[in-house]
């Protein structure tokens, strides 16, 4: 039978693979329960269907445990989510008691007892109170880019997580100033999902006619949501800049910011600059489309991600992985990943922006090199492989509480 | 020369090395940050930037040592500073506060001379990362040369990382690291160990790092005469 962990041993290589089931081994079947807030959408459930059938291979019994809320709970906790972002937001007392109630319930509900309890972000952070003795570990995974969070709601939160065993942040800057030790376990990327795995030819050229692009001049491409973070209209000032020299043209893909109050503007502003250009084109695609912007990555010659602020920035992770040269703004994790003239280039304006897309259309010699060396660097660090050995080195880790050192 | 059947003593079992950054939330946005927060940090802080860190994201090109001498390249976009700091080898120091001190008395000179202090460009904030580390014994062992060279070129990065970098600090009082002592306690090689005590392994990646060591101790094992008459 063909395990997920043999698919992926010809991509990470047979050592990881092993050291992995050696680290499994040394655990032994240890009870591991993921809990978040959804199966479906957003990045957090992408990455728990990506886990989950690794655990079983690994022998580990896990589960992924999902919270239950009405409406109102869950736009408490959008707000909640939006102010460890840093944007002002209006939680009322009464809202986060009803945020209390809704933990309390699912609490009562949920039958398990575990070694390692994974509480992902801010919707059932407070399950703690409730159920501290019913896991060996508590671990609080925030996948948020909590660099400056509201105070307030901080506060609120931060009593809940200084109960846990442990914090984990996806980012070095993200991290908070708590008792307990706080891990770095970068995202990843899962090179057998249908945003990255290989494609033929055909099947690209299926999705470009599909999307009415033809490819009669060098592609440029962002990927992102219509937002201002995102900066799609520094894009297209950038690419006005770069057609004024070199023939090419540009792909703004992505979805519409629904939660974003600025969203409808930013779009209405993208379309108007892009309106009668015919070397523009703005997809508005469905947050599923993981096949097409597969597809669009490969086609593309040159990926932007020229964003102004960024969590980690998977995008740029992804369009490395498919051997791309890559543009990013310097902003979050774009600039852990993009390292100037070896694994992309890193600009801090709409000009700078230009300036690298023409040399990169001069020079697809580097760009070829940049893309071999970006691929390189995914593969050693930004793998799904990568990530699940992390979470078994914390497991390890958790149960050696003051050891920094171990040998095993 | 050692014939390629030439048993050690005792095998070479390779060990694989993870490095878990922990952030202390601690942050410098100029020069006189870095400073003052390198004079607190734990010694682990220390060690994560001088040498672990490279564990923990490993840019294809090296081009400075440490985190600090990249920071003061690209985040300060200071060379001079970079230079300086390029030249701190932290495995030349008995202990890590002396390693502190080299840092802050070079830090405090270079801002005493300076008329403003110098500034993080956006994006570029140094994050201090304290860390914790998992060593496991991997299955790959080596009793003879051949099957050493066989082991290195099987195992991952972080293995090279833990018996040639990682070692040097802790072996530091021996000047050497676990691959050089392996080879000392069983084949009669000095020269094959001064070789590869003397890569600069600043200035390569894990994989060029292998690759050398490869190199060098394949010189080492005798081939077989290619002067032999043929077997009929």
């Amino acid at each position: 039978m063909t395990t997920r962990l043999k698919e992926l041993e010809p991509i990470v290589g047979p050592i990881a693979i092993d050291q992995l089931r050696r680290m499994g081994d040394r655990l032994g079947r240890q009870r591991l329960v993921h809990i978040n807030s959804t199966r479906v959408g957003g990045g957090v459930a992408e990455l728990l269907s990506q886990i989950m059938p690794l655990w079983n291979e690994l022998g580990i019994d896990a589960r992924w445990e999902v919270i239950e809320g009405d409406q109102g709970f869950f736009e408490v906790t959008k707000a909640m989510h939006n102010a460890l972002q840093g944007f002002k937001v209006n939680i009322t007392k009464a809202m986060l008691n009803h945020y209390l109630e809704v933990n309390r319930l699912n609490a009562g509900r949920f039958q398990f007892d575990a070694d390692f309890l994974v509480v992902n972000d801010p919707q059932p952070a407070y399950l703690i109170q409730h159920m501290r003795s019913r896991a060996r570990r508590w671990i609080w995974r925030c996948h948020i880019d909590a660099s400056k969070p509201d105070r307030k709601v901080w506060r609120f939160l931060r009593e809940a997580v200084r109960q846990y065993d442990a914090s984990i942040f996806s980012m070095p800057n993200f991290a908070q100033n708590l008792a307990h030790p706080q891990y770095l376990v970068y995202p990843s990327i899962d090179p057998l999902s249908e945003k990255n795995r290989e494609l033929s030819q055909e099947e690209i050229s299926g999705v470009m006619n599909r999307l009415g692009i033809e490819r009669d001049k060098p592609i440029i491409l962002q990927v992102s949501r219509f937002d201002s973070f995102k900066d799609p209209l520094g894009v297209i000032e950038a690419f006005h800049m770069v057609r004024a020299h070199t023939p090419c043209k540009l792909i703004l893909a992505g979805g519409e910011a629904t939660d974003d109050p600025e969203g409808p503007r930013i779009l209405a502003e993208v379309q108007e600059a892009a309106r009668d250009d015919p070397d523009i084109k703005i997809l508005l695609l469905h947050p599923e489309s993981h096949y097409e912007i597969n597809a669009l990555q490969r086609a593309a010659d040159i990926i932007v991600q020229k964003s102004v602020r960024e969590g980690f920035g998977l995008t740029v992770t992804e369009a490395m992985w498919k051997g791309k040269p890559v543009i990013g703004g310097a902003a979050g994790g774009i600039v852990l990943q993009l390292e100037d003239f070896h694994t992309g280039f890193l600009v801090h304006s709409a000009e700078g922006c230009a300036l690298r897309i023409r040399y990169l259309l001069h020079h697809p010699e580097v760009g070829h090199r940049m893309g071999r060396l970006a691929k390189e660097f995914v593969r050693s660090h930004f793998l799904m492989t990568r990530n699940v050995r992390d979470y078994l080195s914390l497991m390890i880790l958790c149960d050696n509480p003051g050891s920094r050192s171990i040998e095993l | 020369m050692v014939s390629p059947d030439q048993p050690a003593p005792n095998p070479f079992w390779f060990s694989e090395c993870i490095v878990m950054p922990m952030p202390t939330g601690k942050a410098a946005v100029n020069l006189r940050d870095l400073l003052q927060t390198l004079r607190e940090v734990n010694e682990s802080t220390l060690s994560y930037h001088l040498w672990q860190s490279r564990m923990s994201i490993a840019h294809p090109e090296v081009e400075y040592p440490n985190d600090f001498a990249s920071w003061a390249a690209n985040a300060l976009q200071d060379s001079r500073l970079a230079e300086k700091l390029s030249v701190i080898d932290p495995f030349g120091f008995e202990n890590m506060e002396q390693i502190r001190e080299a840092l802050v008395d070079l830090l405090e000179e270079y801002l005493w001379d300076l008329p403003s202090v110098p500034w993080a460009r956006p994006g570029f904030q140094f994050y201090f990362c304290d860390v914790s580390t998992i060593v496991l014994r991997s299955q790959i062992v080596a009793r003879t040369l051949p099957e050493f060279c066989s082991g290195l070129m099987k195992v991952g990065q972080n293995s090279i990382y833990y018996h040639l970098m990682d070692a040097r600090w802790r072996l530091r009082s021996l000047k050497t690291d676990d691959f050089s002592h392996w080879i000392k306690e069983s084949f009669d090689l000095p020269e094959l160990i001064s070789a590869i005590q003397g890569i600069d392994i600043w200035f390569y990646t894990l994989d060029e790092i292998r690759n050398t060591i490869l190199e060098f101790v394949n010189q080492y094992i005798e081939k077989p005469d290619d002067n032999a008459p043929e077997r009929t």
